[in-house]
């Protein structure tokens, strides 16, 4: 896992993987490292997806089954934008932000808001209105599969090592290098937005103590509407900036909600930079098993692995001990 | 259980329970007289699936345990039955002529797996098709209950176990078939006769009336009354001294043996089981019906499924949006009836009050210094 935090160095990296190549008789050492960085691609998508949930369900409480349904309308919102317009995929990721924003803001006020204080009802609406969303996508767009293209500017791989004929040995490309980015820079939006901004201190005010907040004037409904409709948003920007890695089409979402979930409940949901860890953990681990058994082996070992860990920690792995 | 609840009339032998039960039972013996072999396969089916909603509404609408995770015990029960009857092809009805299932042979297995060969004989699949899915949920249960985890994470932990196995079932492609699961299995037979459509629908029958009876008994005596204190308030149930772990573990364990029985009778009847009824897909059709017919009511989630298989066959010929009509079905009730639809049924016809005994009439003490 430390090859990996040294990958942003690349000279280091250049060496470090050197000295393996020669230590592990070449190709095994070299595999390795290109499946970790396979694994740091992983990562960025569970960073992405995993991040509108913190919001959703770490600050709000709130089980929104209906998560990856908003990352699905993320895609969609891309994919008119591209037909229609032939926008640049960077380009659409605002209108991404605000339609799927807006829809989550609606739904707030219609589901979510009379459900508070009722989980397993919350959860049950939700995915009520996973399948309401995904029937309504395939009405307007049939089920028929979407593609997205991504910009030109970003295919290609960053080459961190190449064998003496000029053949990449270890690559990264540079779409999967641009996910981890974004999803590094929204991270870090939202940590300001949330440590070093009223709004960011109204919502903590609120997830704190809602009565004594009310009676401090702060507007509880409005905030947990923003909150919500931002959590969604923040999907609706994870689906835009994953749509060209596979095709588009509504039950995308579905793929990405469970992994989603097992990052937040690794991770944790009391700072948000337990989704960083949360998903770097499962990324990273599922790449190596993966490497060393197969792909869905490695998927059904991780999965239970973090059923063993709520079970234990169900309040993630990164979370201070509170006393209770 | 011997522990009584004050207050609470002890349950006696249920009169109107089999009266109900009898009348309902020759309803649906009269239908194979009725219905054609298609409508008759269609009614079995559906049977099926309304006695896994029963079985989900046990531990859901009793105890307050959602679960994604019954589609899962019903396939566990349902592969059981499939090997059975898979390994029990005849040699001239098995194109390759061996012992062993094509799909095997294609996978390049040289021998029949030790842990699918007992499978051939009837009495070892029968127990393996209530024991496999029973003793995987005892497992998860004892894992899962005895901790301090709180109901949404123990749904999570039941998407995360559906998930798994669905991606486990279909990469195990040797053994299990993969995606297309095990399809083309022999009849059902009985001592080497083969069990015509009329004969399976009434097995189905029979262990749709067992379930119902049993669930119905169950939770109108005092088990039932600690099952639904322990939905309703769990820490005092806990207080009072009974241990709620014990009691999840068992209406879980015993759910999941019903749901992989129905599983078992699925097989005969739809020729072939795949990791589709694995999926999260199906588990969260079952936790539909049990919400759109009403939790705590049995006969809601009996109906729901039923009627809803029934409505969709007949949708499904003039559009594709049937999943849209479901959603918003599930979105009107959760949001507007969150006790079903059964509970729009006037009070008399709600079969419901008969599994909640009558508190015993208080005796009202006489009035002071008179």
């Amino acid at each position: 896992m430390f090859h990996c935090i040294s990958f942003s160095t690349g000279v280091s990296l250049y060496f470090l993987a050197q000295e393996e190549a020669e230590v592990t008789t070449g190709i095994d050492g070299l595999a390795i490292l290109n499946q970790l960085l396979n694994g740091f691609g992983i990562v960025g998508v569970l960073l992405l997806t995993g991040l509108g949930l913190a919001i959703t369900f770490g600050v709000m409480r709130i089980i929104n089954l209906a998560h990856g349904e908003f990352i699905m309308l993320g895609a969609y919102v891309t994919f008119v934008m591209q037909s229609t317009f032939q926008m640049d995929l960077l380009l659409t990721i605002p209108f991404a932000f605000i339609v799927t924003a807006a829809i989550g803001a609606v739904v707030e006020f219609i589901i979510i808001r009379r459900l508070y204080g009722n989980p397993l009802e919350t959860l049950l609406a939700t995915w009520g209105l996973g399948i309401v969303l995904q029937g309504i996508v395939k009405l307007l767009f049939t089920a028929q599969l979407k593609y997205v293209k991504a910009p030109a500017y970003l295919s290609g791989s960053l080459v961190l090592l190449s064998d003496s004929s000029g053949a990449a040995r270890v690559a990264i490309s540079y779409y999967r290098l641009f996910i981890v980015l974004v999803g590094l820079a929204l991270l870090g939006i939202t940590m300001f937005l949330f440590y070093g901004t009223s709004w960011g201190r109204q919502i903590r005010a609120v997830t704190q103590n809602r009565d004594m907040s009310k009676c401090l004037g702060v507007n509880t409904q409005l905030i947990d509407m923003g909150t919500f409709a931002y959590g969604c948003g923040l999907a609706g920007i994870a689906g835009t900036v994953i749509s060209p890695l596979k095709s588009v089409a509504p039950p995308m979402g579905q793929d990405y909600l469970v992994d989603a979930w097992m990052v937040v409940v690794t991770g944790g949901v009391d700072r948000l930079v337990g989704i960083l860890a949360g998903s770097f953990l499962i990324g990273e681990s599922n790449a190596l098993i993966a490497f060393l058994l197969n792909d869905p082996l490695a998927r059904v070992i991780v999965l239970t692995a973090v059923i063993v860990l709520i079970r234990y920690r169900p309040e993630g792995l990164f979370t201070v001990q509170k006393r209770v | 259980m011997t522990n009584t609840v004050l207050g609470y009339k002890q349950s006696t032998f249920p009169t109107q329970l089999i009266v109900i039960s009898t009348i309902g039972f020759l309803m649906f013996a009269i239908l194979p007289f009725a219905l054609g072999d298609f409508q008759l396969s269609l009614v079995s089916k559906l049977i099926i699936f309304g006695s896994l909603a029963v079985s989900l509404d046990l531990v859901w609408g009793f105890t307050g345990i959602l679960s994604f995770a019954h589609g899962v015990f019903f396939t566990l029960g349902g592969y059981a039955a499939a090997y059975y009857l898979k390994l029990n092809l005849s040699a001239s009805a098995n194109n390759y002529g061996g012992e062993l299932p094509d799909f095997m042979v294609w996978n390049g297995l040289e021998s029949l797996p030790w842990f699918i060969a007992p499978l051939k004989h009837f009495p070892i699949a029968l127990f393996a098709t209530v024991a496999v899915p029973a003793l995987f949920a005892y497992i998860i249960g004892y894992f899962i209950f005895h901790s301090k985890v709180s109901g949404v994470y123990i749904t999570i932990i039941t998407l995360a176990i559906s998930s798994a196995l669905t991606t486990f079932f279909v990469s195990q492609q040797a053994y299990t078939g993969g995606t297309n699961g095990i399809t083309d299995v022999s009849r059902l037979n009985f001592f080497g006769t083969p069990i015509s459509a009329t004969g399976i629908y009434f097995l189905i029958l029979i262990y749709a009336t067992f379930v119902l009876a049993l669930s119905w008994w169950l939770t109108q005596s005092n088990f039932g009354l600690i099952l639904r204190s322990i939905n309703e308030n769990e820490q005092r149930i806990a207080y009072l001294g009974y241990d709620v772990a014990q009691y999840k573990i068992f209406i879980w364990t015993l759910s999941a043996a019903l749901a992989g029985l129905a599983g078992g009778l699925f097989v005969p009847l739809n020729r072939f089981i795949s990791p589709v009824y694995l999926a999260v897909a199906f588990g969260t059709q079952v936790v539909i019906w049990v919400a759109i017919g009403g939790r705590g009511t049995l006969i809601g989630p009996l109906l729901a499924a039923m009627l809803l298989g029934q409505v969709q066959n007949s949708v499904e010929k003039v559009t594709q949006d049937w999943q849209l009509i479901v959603g918003i079905l599930l979105l009107v009730v959760v949001l507007f009836i969150p006790s079903g639809l059964m509970s729009l049924l006037p009070e008399r016809f709600n079969l419901t009050n008969l599994s909640r005994p009558k508190p015993i009439e208080p005796r009202i003490p006489s009035e002071k210094g008179s």
